[in-house]
């Protein structure tokens, strides 16, 4: 992982202010590195920005494409801001299908108003999974079948989405932690034992910071509610799957190339795991962490522990380690003044086998922070 | 396939209990459970199964474990897919892991389990009781406390022969501002009260009407359907408003408030009630009223409900006045009870809402805030483990509160027949066809014995 931070100090200033490579190497932001940063004068616009660097994973593809998102701030770090992507032109943020040299265009820099000398971003990407096109088959009622409003399954022709190849972790979590958490914002009394959440929060109001332990950094992000993974997304630019996503990130469409070209057909489209339909710990072998000490992890595994078993696109634990918050909810009037009830899929590494499948779910408070829980993000 | 996971599954002591069920009423069988009963000795550690996980059991299971004196020892549920959300509520409060289970018989042999916590559908909240019962275990059960009156006087019968503690799951029983409005009625202030509303008036939306499906991996249905029929499975709460399952929307609701007004009132079982309403606006499939109005009469005092479940301008007392020193909105709280006395007037609200007086005059003379007693009613419970003593919602209180929910789907089962009802032979003296629904037909070998 390397974020990247720049000050412009002058017209013209090329400067590689900072790289920094955290402890956990792969913990799941992708390696970004060789950051440039120029401010150039156009003839008729003002002046753009131009950003290069190289993004060095080598498994970034169209069918896996990297996520760069970039952020900034005005005021030395103390305020930080998503960069919309509407400013941006080249072939370097949102989706990037290959890995190489990559230059990012960033217009209208003065028309909008921001001091350019003054500014600092930093730039990360997340490994991404695309889900084409096309239909599915549902076999799970959103919200569980418990939501009385919803009389029928969801339409389950979806267009082409993305998803997060892997669980969110404690070091990406950290990261947002230090950057927007300085005053504790994204923390919950929850994750104060650091042996069990895998963050140490040092410091006093407004000056958090936050590190990882040890051996954590790739482990999910755990007792985070709803509205913390809801965060944490936004700032990415992400947000949680619907249920329908995430269902069909799980088990993939009728054809996994897409309803566009309908050339591969899905062998199991109405598979229970990821894999296929063999048990989660069929023939002896473990394909993803459920309860048990049999799949060799007690307690949560790093993600992408069991990559040779993830979905037919290739999205890693999906089944089992953490269960995964994802956007349906569902209410009653029976909770009346209670914000609904969130859905989480997927199961945990204390389900049993059965609860780690394709349909089951559980219903949760969203301001739940749980042990249990984490999320991923998707981007449409 | 190794093992990976601590199911406990029944031994061979399975087959002696299925035995005994379906053949019950054989006074052997009897004397081999009485020779088991084995009585903890209440300690300062209560040594608790859970019965249900479902977000009731989780909720209640979590405020059980809270408390340093209580360690979960089972978590039961007919569904393996509810157990990761239990397990992980334990974590947090006890080192130690409970066993599960999807059998609860399981838990009921074990001898080193104190009291069992039942939070199933109702359909279970009586076989589950009197077993626990027979089992030596005492039992906090989920209100309403079961679906027939023949089912409540068994329950009675069985907490009273195995001497258990029961507490039933009206925690208005433990509110402070319940005791005060009783002990003001009963001072006589309120004068003679000779009317009593109960209101139940919901903006429910449609069950679910899934399809048939096989029934899924980790699901006991044979278990969770137990005493009532073994329909084809179909997903969701279809269930809720089916004569064999459940008392309906209306009556495992309402229960609480007519817990309320009869503690208050301090009466007993009614001389009669009549019905009216029924099925008039869903179109779901539901066999239990979705719009009721009953009346029950009592010497000098008529008791009336009304409830409905398709009533948009009524909400359940919010969240963020339970627990507050505000008071709902009284015109549209859904969940309100209005005393009428020949000196005043009396309103109090269920889930913390407090209540209020209003003399001849209409002014106010008396009001207090109240509080949700989910704790307190879980802290007494263990108390009585303790000290043996009756508990604040006991099961012959509670069989009667039942009684009245039951009397009142009686009535519409009969065409909304005027009933008269002999607490003595528990039957109904003008109708044969109702005296039907006193008892329930249920299956083998989930068969509740005459004699418990």
């Amino acid at each position: 992982m390397i974020i990247y931070m720049n000050i412009f100090r002058s017209i013209f200033l090329v400067m590689i202010v900072l790289l920094w490579f955290t402890v956990n190497a792969f913990s799941q932001w992708l390696d970004i590195t060789d950051v440039k940063i120029k401010k150039e004068m156009t003839e008729m616009a003002g002046p753009e920005i131009v950003i290069e660097y190289d993004l060095e994973s080598q498994d970034i593809s169209e069918k896996s494409p990297a996520y760069v998102f970039i952020r900034f701030s005005q005021d030395g770090g103390t305020h930080w801001n998503l960069l919309p992507l509407q400013y941006l032109r080249g072939n370097g943020f949102d989706m990037v299908s290959s890995a190489g040299h990559k230059k990012i265009y960033w217009w209208g820099v003065a028309e909008l108003g921001f001091d350019i000398d003054s500014m600092e971003i930093k730039i990360r990407g997340l490994q991404m999974v695309r889900i084409p096109g096309g239909e599915f088959i549902m076999k799970s009622f959103p919200g569980g079948g418990k939501d009385p409003s919803v009389e029928a399954k969801p339409n389950t022709m979806l267009p082409e989405y993305f998803i997060s190849k892997n669980e969110t972790t404690i070091t990406m979590y950290a990261d947002y932690l230090n950057e927007m958490g300085r005053r504790g914002f994204g923390w919950n009394r929850r994750m104060k034992d650091s042996l069990k959440c895998g963050i140490v929060r040092e410091g006093l109001d407004p000056d958090y910071s936050y590190s990882v332990k040890p051996q954590k950094g790739n482990h999910p992000v755990n007792y985070v509610s709803w509205y913390d993974a809801v965060s944490f997304l936004g700032w990415c630019g992400l947000t949680l799957p619907t249920e329908v996503m995430w269902e069909k990130a799980f088990v993939g469409g009728i054809y996994l190339d897409g309803d566009d070209s309908k050339k591969e057909k899905n062998p199991f489209p109405e598979r229970k795991f990821p894999w296929g339909n063999e048990a989660p710990d069929g023939d002896d072998l473990y394909r993803c962490n459920f309860d048990g000490e049999g799949d060799g992890f007690v307690k949560t595994a790093p993600v992408g522990s069991f990559e040779k078993y993830n979905s037919p696109y290739g999205v890693s634990d999906l089944a089992g380690n953490v269960a995964e918050w994802t956007l349906d909810w569902y209410t009653t009037s029976f909770h009346a003044g209670i914000d609904g009830f969130r859905m989480v899929r997927g199961g945990s590494r204390i389900d049993l086998p059965v609860g780690v499948d394709a349909v089951s779910g559980a219903t949760q408070f969203p301001i739940k922070e749980s042990n249990i829980i984490g999320f991923r993000g998707v981007k449409k | 396939m190794c093992i990976y996971y601590q199911l406990t599954i029944r031994n061979m002591k399975t087959i002696k209990r299925r035995e005994f069920l379906e053949t019950l009423g054989a006074a052997s069988a009897y004397t081999v459970l009485s020779s088991n009963i084995v009585h903890a000795a209440p300690s300062d550690k209560i040594n608790l199964g859970v019965m249900g996980l479902g977000g009731r059991g989780v909720y209640m299971m979590e405020r059980f474990v809270k408390r340093p004196d209580v360690e979960v020892v089972y978590l039961c549920d007919v569904d393996q897919r509810r157990f990761s959300v239990a397990r992980e509520a334990v974590s947090e409060y006890q080192d130690k892991e409970p066993k599960l289970t999807q059998d609860f018989r399981v838990m009921l042999d074990d001898p080193n389990v104190d009291a069992i916590y039942i939070a199933t559908p109702d359909h279970w909240h009586a076989l589950g009781t009197i077993m626990a019962c027979q089992a030596g275990k005492d039992v906090y059960v989920e209100k309403p406390l079961c679906v027939t009156p023949w089912e409540g006087k068994k329950m009675v019968e069985a907490a009273k022969k195995y001497n258990r503690v029961i507490q039933v799951g009206s925690q208005s029983r433990s509110s402070q501002y319940v005791d005060d409005a009783a002990e003001y009625v009963r001072s006589g202030k309120l004068g003679d009260i000779h009317i009593a509303r109960v209101y139940h008036l919901m903006n429910l939306n449609n069950n679910h009407t899934a399809k048939e499906e096989p029934v899924p991996d980790g699901l006991d249905y044979e278990m969770w359907c137990g005493p009532a029929p073994k329909l084809p499975y179909r997903p969701g709460t279809w269930w809720r408003d089916m004569w064999d399952f459940n008392t309906g929307s209306i009556g495992g609701d309402i229960y609480h408030q007519l817990d309320i007004a009869r503690y208050i009132l301090d009466k007993s079982d009614p001389k009669s009630v009549y019905s009216s309403g029924g099925v008039q606006y869903f179109k779901d499939g539901r066999e239990i009223p979705d719009t009721l109005l009953a009346e029950y009469e009592y010497d000098k005092l008529t008791l009336h409900v009304e409830a409905a479940l398709w009533t948009p301008n009524y909400i359940k007392t919010p969240f963020s006045i339970r627990d507050s020193d505000q008071y709902p909105n009284w015109e549209f709280n859904s969940t309100k009870v209005e005393l009428l006395g020949t000196e005043g007037f009396l309103r109090i609200g269920r889930h913390g809402g407090g209540w209020q007086v209003f003399d001849a005059q209409g002014e106010m003379v008396i009001s207090e805030y109240g509080r949700q007693t989910n704790e307190e009613h879980i802290g007494n419970f263990i108390d009585c483990i303790k000290t043996r003593k009756k508990t604040n919602s006991n099961v012959e209180d509670a069989r009667q509160s039942a009684l009245l929910v039951q009397m009142a789907n009686i009535s519409s089962r009969v065409g909304n027949q005027k009933l008269l009802y002999d607490a003595k032979t528990n039957n109904f003296t003008n109708s044969k066809e109702a005296n039907k629904y006193v008892r329930r037909k249920d299956r083998k070998p989930w068969i509740i014995p005459e004699t418990v």
